[in-house]
C-alpha cells in the first residue's frame, strides 16, 4: 500500500513536470472547465430568479448540492478520467499490453499513467460554491458537519469512480465503452438538484441503483439539518460496495482481454 | 529455450509471432496447451514473472510521450524497484553503450526513430531481468542504428546472461546475434535449429561459377544442374543438392572445357527464408 503511495506520487510529479512543458494547455484545460461550470451554475441561477424555491430549498441551499457534487466529480475528474478513455486510447492503440507486462496492478497504472488538470478547475469551482452557500446560509461548522463533507465529498468521488469503473469493463469487449459510461454518468445531472424535487422513481433509482444521491443530495442534506440527512453517513459503505464490485467486474473483464487478445 | 541462449523466432506477418510473445509475457491466456518461464505461468502469475522479464514492442512505446527520457527510466526504476545504487551504475552504463547522453533530457515525442529504439531498449532492460522479448527491435532503423542495437544486445544481454528472444524480418539480426532459430508458421513451428542447419536442409539450390579459357557452349550437365548465364569466360550453374552434387557438375564441366577457377557459393539465409515463406503462402493459397 505504501509503495503503491509513493509510486503514485512519483507519477503525479512526472505527469506535473509534463504539464509543465504545457503551461498554456494546463491552464486553459483548467479554465474552460470553470467556465463551462461558470455557465451550469448561471442555469441553475436563472431559474431560481424565477423560482425562488425548488420544493422548499431557496437558491443557496441548491448550490449547496450542486457544489458537493462537483466536489466529488473532480475527484474522478482529476484521478480517474483514464477510465473513459481507456478503449479509445489504450486498447485500441495497444498500449494497454504495456500495463501488463509490469510488475504493478494494471488498473493503478492505467489511473496513474494520466493525473487529469482539468479537473482541478471542478475541485475550485465546488468548493467555490460550497463556501459561498455556506456564508449565505450562515451555516456554523460543526467538526461532525466538516467530517461529513469530507466523507461526502471522498465517498460520492469513488461512487463515481466505481460507476465510471463499472461501465469502462466494456471496452474489453467492445473497444469504445464512451457511450455505456455516458449512459450512467450523465444521469449524476439529477442529482446536481435537491432529489426531493423528483418523482419517486428517480429518486429511488439515484439512491439505491445509480446512487449519484449520496454524492449530493444526502450529505448537503445533513449539513443543512434536514430530514435525510442521517442517510448521508452511509455513503462510505455504499463507495465501498460499488469499488469491490468495480474491480472484480474489471478483473473478469480482464480476464476476457486476456483470453482473447485484441 | 536454455537460459543465456538468444534465440532468433521468425516467421511470416500472422504467423504467430506476436501472440506468442503475448503468451510469453502474460498479456494472453493460452486457449489449450501450458507456457512456462522460469518455471512459472505466465499469466497466472503475471506480475512475478513481469519482474524478471524485460520488452520491447518495436512498434509500440513504453516510454511517455511528453516526459524527458531521465524521467521515463526513473519513473520505471521504481515501478520495478532497482535499488537507487544499482540503477545509477546501470544507467551510467547504457548512457555510453547506447550513447544516450544527449538524449537525457530530450522528451520522447522529439526523437527520431532510432533514438526512439535506443531510448526503449534501455527502458526494457534497466531491471536487468533474465527473459527479455524484442519483437522488432531493429524495424525502419538505418543501417548505423541498426549495428549498434546489434552491438548493444550483444554485449548487453551476453554479457549478462540473459535469455532473449528476438522476433526479427532483418535476417541480418539473427545471422549476427542468434545460434539458433525458430521458425513458425501457421502456429506450428517448422524449423528450430541452428542457422547452419536451416541451410543445409532448406537450401535445396546452390550455386556454382566457373571462370574458363573459353567461352562456354552448350554444356552438358548432370541431371538437376541448369546454367543460370554465361558469359564470355565465365558461367554461372544452378543445381539441385538433393539430386546431383557440387563434385558431379564440377567434374562434368571440368570435363567438357578448361576451368582456371571456381567458386561455391554459400547459400544466403535470406534466399532460404524467402523460399520457406513463400511455400508458407502458397499453402495458404491452396
Amino acid at each position: 500500500m505504501t509503495r503503491y503511495m509513493s509510486l503514485y506520487w512519483l507519477f503525479l510529479l512526472q505527469r506535473l513536470k509534463a504539464l509543465m512543458e504545457y503551461r498554456a494547455s494546463f491552464i486553459l484545460g483548467a479554465t474552460s472547465t470553470i467556465i463551462w461550470q461558470g455557465s451550469s451554475i448561471a442555469a441553475v441561477w436563472v431559474v431560481m430568479q424565477n423560482v425562488p424555491s425548488l420544493n422548499g430549498w431557496n437558491y443557496d441551499e441548491v448550490l449547496m448540492v450542486y457544489g458537493i457534487i462537483t466536489l466529488a466529480k473532480s475527484i474522478n475528474h482529476m484521478f480517474a478520467d483514464n477510465l473513459w478513455t481507456v478503449g479509445r486510447v489504450y486498447i485500441r492503440a495497444g498500449g494497454f499490453d504495456r500495463f501488463l507486462v509490469r510488475p504493478i496492478d494494471p488498473l493503478f497504472h492505467l489511473l496513474a499513467d494520466r493525473f487529469c488538470q482539468d479537473g482541478v478547475g471542478n475541485f475550485i469551482v465546488g468548493l467555490a460554491l460550497v463556501v459561498k452557500a455556506s456564508v449565505d446560509l450562515d451555516i456554523t461548522w460543526t467538526p461532525l458537519m466538516v467530517a461529513m463533507l469530507a466523507v461526502g465529498v471522498i465517498s460520492g468521488g469513488f461512487i463515481f469512480i466505481a460507476l465510471n469503473l463499472i461501465t469502462c469493463v466494456s471496452s474489453f469487449w467492445i473497444i469504445d465503452s464512451v457511450p455505456i459510461t455516458r449512459l450512467v454518468f450523465d444521469n449524476h445531472l439529477f442529482a446536481q438538484y435537491p432529489l426531493s424535487i423528483y418523482p419517486k422513481a428517480i429518486s429511488i433509482l439515484l439512491t439505491w441503483v445509480i446512487p449519484y444521491g449520496f454524492a449530493s443530495f444526502y450529505p448537503a442534506s445533513y449539513l443543512l439539518g434536514r430530514e435525510m440527512g442521517n442517510l448521508a453517513w452511509v455513503s462510505p459503505l455504499i463507495a465501498a460496495f460499488l469499488m469491490f464490485i468495480g474491480y472484480r467486474f474489471w478483473q473478469f473483464g480482464l480476464k476476457y482481454y486476456s483470453g482473447t487478445g485484441s | 529455450m536454455d537460459a543465456g541462449e538468444i534465440v532468433g523466432y521468425i516467421g511470416v506477418n500472422g504467423a504467430g509471432k506476436s501472440t506468442t510473445i503475448k503468451m510469453l509475457t502474460g498479456v494472453l491466456m493460452p486457449t489449450s496447451g501450458e507456457v512456462r518461464v522460469l518455471g512459472r505461468d505466465p499469466h497466472k502469475q503475471r506480475v512475478d514473472n513481469a519482474r524478471d522479464i524485460g520488452v520491447v514492442f518495436g512498434q509500440r512505446t513504453q516510454l511517455w510521450w511528453d516526459l524527458a527520457l531521465i524521467e521515463s527510466l526513473n519513473l520505471i526504476a521504481k515501478i520495478y524497484d532497482v535499488p537507487p545504487d544499482r540503477y545509477k551504475n546501470i544507467l551510467d552504463q547504457f548512457t555510453e553503450t547506447l550513447d544516450l547522453g544527449a538524449l537525457l533530457n530530450v522528451p520522447v515525442r522529439n526523437m527520431s526513430l532510432g533514438q526512439k529504439m535506443r531510448s526503449e531498449l534501455a527502458a526494457a532492460l534497466i531491471h536487468e531481468p533474465k527473459v527479455v522479448y524484442l519483437d522488432e527491435p531493429t524495424i525502419g532503423l538505418d543501417l548505423i542504428v541498426k549495428e549498434r542495437i546489434r552491438d548493444f544486445i550483444k554485449a548487453e544481454c551476453g554479457a549478462k546472461g540473459m535469455t532473449v528472444m528476438l522476433t526479427t524480418h532483418d535476417l541480418g539480426d539473427i545471422e549476427e546475434l542468434c545460434q539458433r532459430v525458430i521458425i513458425i508458421d501457421d502456429g506450428q513451428v517448422i524449423y528450430d535449429g541452428p542457422i547452419q542447419t536451416i541451410k543445409k536442409r532448406f537450401g535445396k539450390f546452390r550455386e556454382i561459377s566457373f571462370d574458363t579459357m573459353k567461352e562456354a557452349k552448350s554444356l552438358q550437365l548432370p541431371d538437376g544442374a541448369q546454367v543460370l548465364s554465361a558469359e564470355e569466360r565465365k558461367v554461372h550453374i544452378r543445381f539441385d543438392r538433393t539430386v546431383s552434387s557440387a563434385s558431379k557438375v564440377a567434374s562434368a564441366v571440368m570435363n567438357q572445357i578448361e576451368v582456371t577457377d571456381f567458386s561455391l557459393s554459400e547459400p544466403d539465409l535470406a534466399d532460404i527464408v524467402k523460399q520457406i515463406y513463400n511455400g508458407a503462402l502458397e499453402r495458404e493459397a491452396r
